[in-house]
């Protein structure tokens, strides 16, 4: 967002004597009039119903994914009174009108779609404070509405917060501050970390805020954090994919792309943008067993697009369903599912360049399966169903969905121990009253068993941290290849949590970036395997030594060679896939190929460099 | 005037029922600008009626007097014609605006389509270069019609979608339209009816509007509002569609008939630009109340897409 559009509004609302351009305030003045037309008229029985004071409008644009069309800012500052009209503008798939935040005892609240569709609301607001917005498929779309009372001082944000998990907090506690600092992070991309800088500067201007009678500054959460790119000591094997899913790209409308690292040496090989196919929000990939495809699901679309690994070249673009999240293959067939988020199944294609449909299987109604994984001997199928708070277990055979309410909130990825006993879903907004969890789910009884409390050693309201559990807003949550930890990337808390399966505890927080998303695992050179740590406002890759449980390094994913790229260049890091796959039950079937000529010599060449623990010999 | 309207008279008694003899010309000039909001809308900016005499009236003070979400209710009668000059007043863009409109006769430059669309040239206003449209209500085009932006925004196909919308009612010549009064299907007198309600069903909002001919006046109703009359009197309802939503329009303890057809129906199909005008007798059988109107598509209701139709005494 302008934080300079937001100062002319706040210091209007403040009184300061600012004023926003005369046609605008002509235009207000008339529409007041307007509105009041026949008031006190006794032909006119007709009652007027809200006019919107200000429209946030939903797009797909990276940051201002609710965009308000005055100034292009995903905040808007309005009166009690007031009604704001919030619609679905310029994207290519549907979308919840979800109350992510809002002011205890706001009449009409929370705001809730409880299916994706491109509906409108006009919100009115009696309660000055925050409110905020999000999508419950795409949940970190945000837009901010701040209900300002020119009678007081500064601008109101209110005493406390509701948040959508149920917990109510004051605005002076520290969740309160992280959650306004990401707001403004993740809504104004030149705030995003840039690591081409020594330091990430965020510089927030100095608006008074008044928290219930508290009055600070908004630039008290300002934060100044250097910078280090440092490439792992240690190369890996193969490749990893990630999906750059912000990058502006000159030749087409939509965003994103899947940027190739070379393992070895740690540099791009290349970027796949899919100029001539408007490849829109590229999320989530995964390969077949020769590694010749690359399956890509477009996330802010309908749409699976499959490329060559090697040359970049698109073979399909298919359509098969809103918001497509993820996709994984069965060990043993190669045959896709891909979980359709805006709906309620897993869409089951046929390997290859081109797909079939052969089927879909429903994970229950309203459920919005997003990061799910397949058991490595291809059991079962495990869907978090971000709409609906449950997980479902399908038993890949007979294709039956079991579903597990968890009462969580947002159940976003799913992990599952080599083991094939348990699985691990990681709750981005926590199990309430847990803000932060993990549920861990018993494959064989299909009932959960615990939920792991991810900021266990957190106090919301001091910020104090007594011990490594302090993760917030939980995404990508895969199971390391030897069964031992689950590693999660914390989208709030810009880290990356280490579960030890074997007590389900948190033993490790590291520090990792704003928007910290994508995980997958990749083997290391000489044994061992590193987790790959893919962040959203960030333009670089975390590299995690699963040996020492340390930071190996940062890699830069933005390429300032390539002119293609117009903007936000290397940003948006979400899915990650490394090649080889280190899961066993994939391994496998890739190693079965070795030899039989079916696998390009550079591919026989990774698996070459395995030592026989990673191969699970 | 008295010897005006006698020279006519007389005229139509030589001449026989012509058309020609009651035609009107409207000049009528529509700005597109931007409401506070951040929606566009059209605006009434003034409204001349030439009458077949040479008359001149103004009308312009029966509209709203800023941009209103639908945009002005400009009203015609079968043999007129009017001449519709858009400014551009949206006074963050560059990009062209444009009025296209729908059940009328126009000649091709007047169709409000960009060159990319049309191949000759981009009918529409730029900064400071407004744009002229003429419309011919001609026989047969009695209705209630569309108008929207045809060439705002990227890639220039129009900002309909973000408010740039309104009605066109083009009245037969005749004067009477059907309706289903006291359970038979009769004709009645357009001056009869005392209200009009222009209710858009946008996504999963009604936008409306109010034309009282009480005091002859437009009031802009804006979104799922009440709209009042009297318990006996004759009101107009016209239900449009815009956007890319299907919906079912259903008033409550009212009844009407399809126009042209005899059939009774109390729920419409309304999809993008569909259009439905019907009359009914406010309260008929049923009496007075708060009676509910809403889209009856449920996830459209569950998103509050619904107002009241309050009859009183």
């Amino acid at each position: 967002m302008r934080l300079k559009c937001l100062f002319t509004a706040v210091t209007l609302a403040a009184g300061l004597g600012l004023s926003l351009p005369a046609e605008a305030v002509k235009l207000k003045q008339r529409a007041a009039t307007t509105s009041q037309a026949g008031a006190g008229d006794e032909a006119i029985i007709s009652v007027a119903g809200v006019m919107p004071s200000a429209t946030l409008e939903m797009t797909d644009e990276p940051g201002t994914w609710f965009k308000d069309p005055n100034d292009g800012d995903a905040l808007v500052v309005v009166k009690p009174g007031e009604a704001v009209l919030i619609k679905m503008t310029d994207t290519n798939s549907e979308h919840t009108i979800t109350s992510l935040i809002w002011q205890p005892g706001a009449r009409d609240f929370p705001v809730d779609q409880e299916k994706p569709s491109s509906a409108s609301v006009t919100v009115k607001f009696d309660k000055p404070g925050l409110y905020v917005f999000t999508c419950k498929v795409h949940p970190y779309m945000f837009g901010a509405v701040i209900v300002d009372d020119p009678a007081t001082p500064g601008l109101d944000l209110g005493s406390e917060i509701q948040l959508v998990t149920g917990a109510k907090v004051p605005t002076t506690s520290d969740i309160a501050k992280k959650l306004l600092r990401t707001f403004f992070v993740v809504t104004t991309p030149a705030l995003w970390r840039d690591y081409t800088k020594p330091t990430w500067e965020v510089k927030l201007p100095d608006i008074p805020l008044n928290l219930g009678g508290v009055q600070i500054s908004l630039n008290a959460l300002s934060v100044s954090v250097p910078n280090q790119v440092s490439l792992p000591a240690t190369p890996g094997v193969g490749e990893v994919w990630i999906n750059t899913q912000f990058e502006k790209i000159a030749g087409k409308t939509k965003f994103g792309s899947a940027t190739q690292l070379d393992a070895a040496t740690w540099k791009i090989k290349k970027k796949v943008k899919g100029i001539k196919t408007n490849l829109n929000h590229p999320h989530n990939m995964w390969s077949d067993k020769a590694y010749r495809y690359i399956y890509q699901t477009e996330w802010f679309d309908k749409r699976l697009t499959t490329f060559d690994r090697k040359t970049g070249d698109i073979y399909s673009v298919v359509t098969v369903g809103q918001s497509p999240s993820h996709v994984i293959t069965r060990p043993g067939t190669d045959v896709l599912y891909v979980a359709i988020n805006g709906e309620d199944r897993v869409a089951k294609l046929a390997p290859g360049r081109n797909h079939n449909l052969l089927g879909a299987i429903n994970t229950g109604p309203h459920t919005g399966p997003h990061g799910h994984w397949i058991s490595d001997d291809g059991k079962y199928m495990v869907t978090p169903n971000a709409l609906a708070g449950s997980v479902s277990v399908v038993d890949l055979s007979s294709e039956k969905a079991t579903e597990i309410p968890t009462g969580a909130v947002i159940p976003i990825a799913i992990g599952i121990r080599p083991q094939g006993d348990y699985a691990y879903a990681a709750n981005l907004l926590g199990t309430p009253p847990m803000l932060s969890s993990m549920s861990v789910i018993d494959l064989k009884s299909k009932k959960k068993v615990k939920d792991i409390d991810l900021a266990a050693d957190y106090d919301p309201v001091s910020g104090k941290t007594q011990g490594p559990a302090y993760g917030l807003l939980p995404i990508q949550t895969p199971v390391s290849p030897d069964g031992k930890y689950v590693v999660t990337a914390n989208t709030l808390s810009a880290t990356i949590s280490i579960v030890d399966t074997a007590t389900n505890k948190v033993i490790r927080q590291l520090p990792c970036d704003p928007g910290a998303h994508g995980v997958e695992f990749g083997f290391k050179k000489g044994g061992g395997y590193y987790a790959y740590v893919a962040s959203k406002f960030s333009n670089v890759l975390t590299v995690v030594d699963m040996d020492s449980l340390e930071v190996a390094g940062r890699i830069l994913l933005a390429d300032p060679g390539d002119t293609r790229i117009t903007g936000l260049n290397g940003y948006g890091g979400q899915g990650v896939l490394p090649l080889p796959l280190p899961f066993h039950g994939w391994l496998t079937e890739t190693l079965k190929l070795s030899g039989s000529g079916e696998l390009d010599p550079e591919v026989e060449g990774w698996l070459k460099e395995l030592t026989p623990a990673q191969k699970g010999i | 005037m008295m010897n005006r309207i006698l020279y006519q008279l007389g005229l139509l008694l030589v001449l026989g029922l012509s058309q020609q003899a009651w035609a009107e010309t409207h000049l009528i000039t529509l700005k597109a600008a931007r409401l506070p909001s951040g929606q566009l809308a059209y605006q009434m900016v003034s409204h001349k009626i030439e009458h077949s005499g040479g008359k001149v009236e103004d009308i312009t003070s029966r509209y709203a007097p800023g941009p209103t979400i639908p945009g002005p209710t400009i009203v015609m009668t079968e043999g007129d014609t009017a001449k519709v000059t858009l400014e551009h007043g949206i006074t963050d863009s560059q990009l062209p605006v444009s009025l296209h409109v729908h059940g009328v006769h126009y000649k091709f430059d007047s169709d409000g389509t960009t060159r990319a669309l049309n191949g000759v040239a981009d009918q529409a206003a730029f900064p400071g270069k407004p744009y002229t449209y003429e419309w011919i209500a001609a026989p047969g085009t009695a209705g209630t019609w569309p108008y929207h932006d045809h060439a705002f925004g990227d890639p220039k196909v129009g900002a309909e979608d973000q408010g740039l919308y309104g009605t066109l009612i083009v009245n037969p010549e005749s004067g009477k339209v059907p309706a289903l009064i006291d359970g038979k299907v009769t004709q009645v007198n357009l001056k009869d009816i005392k209200r009009e309600f222009i209710l858009w069903m946008h996504e999963t909002t009604f936008w409306g509007q109010e034309l009282n001919h009480i005091v002859n006046r437009e009031i802009p109703l804006w979104t799922n509002p009440t709209v009042g009359a009297r318990q006996g009197e004759l009101v107009r309802f016209h239900v449009i569609g815009m956007g890319t939503a299907f919906h079912t329009f259903h008033l409550h303890g009212h009844r009407w008939i399809e126009p042209g057809t005899t059939h009774v129906v109390d729920t419409v199909n309304i999809g993008p630009i569909n259009r439905q005008s019907f009359v009914v007798k406010a309260g008929e059988g049923v009496g007075t109340g708060d009676w509910h109107y809403h889209c009856h598509v449920v996830q459209h209701m569950q998103s509050g897409m619904m107002g009241k139709f309050r009859v009183i005494q």
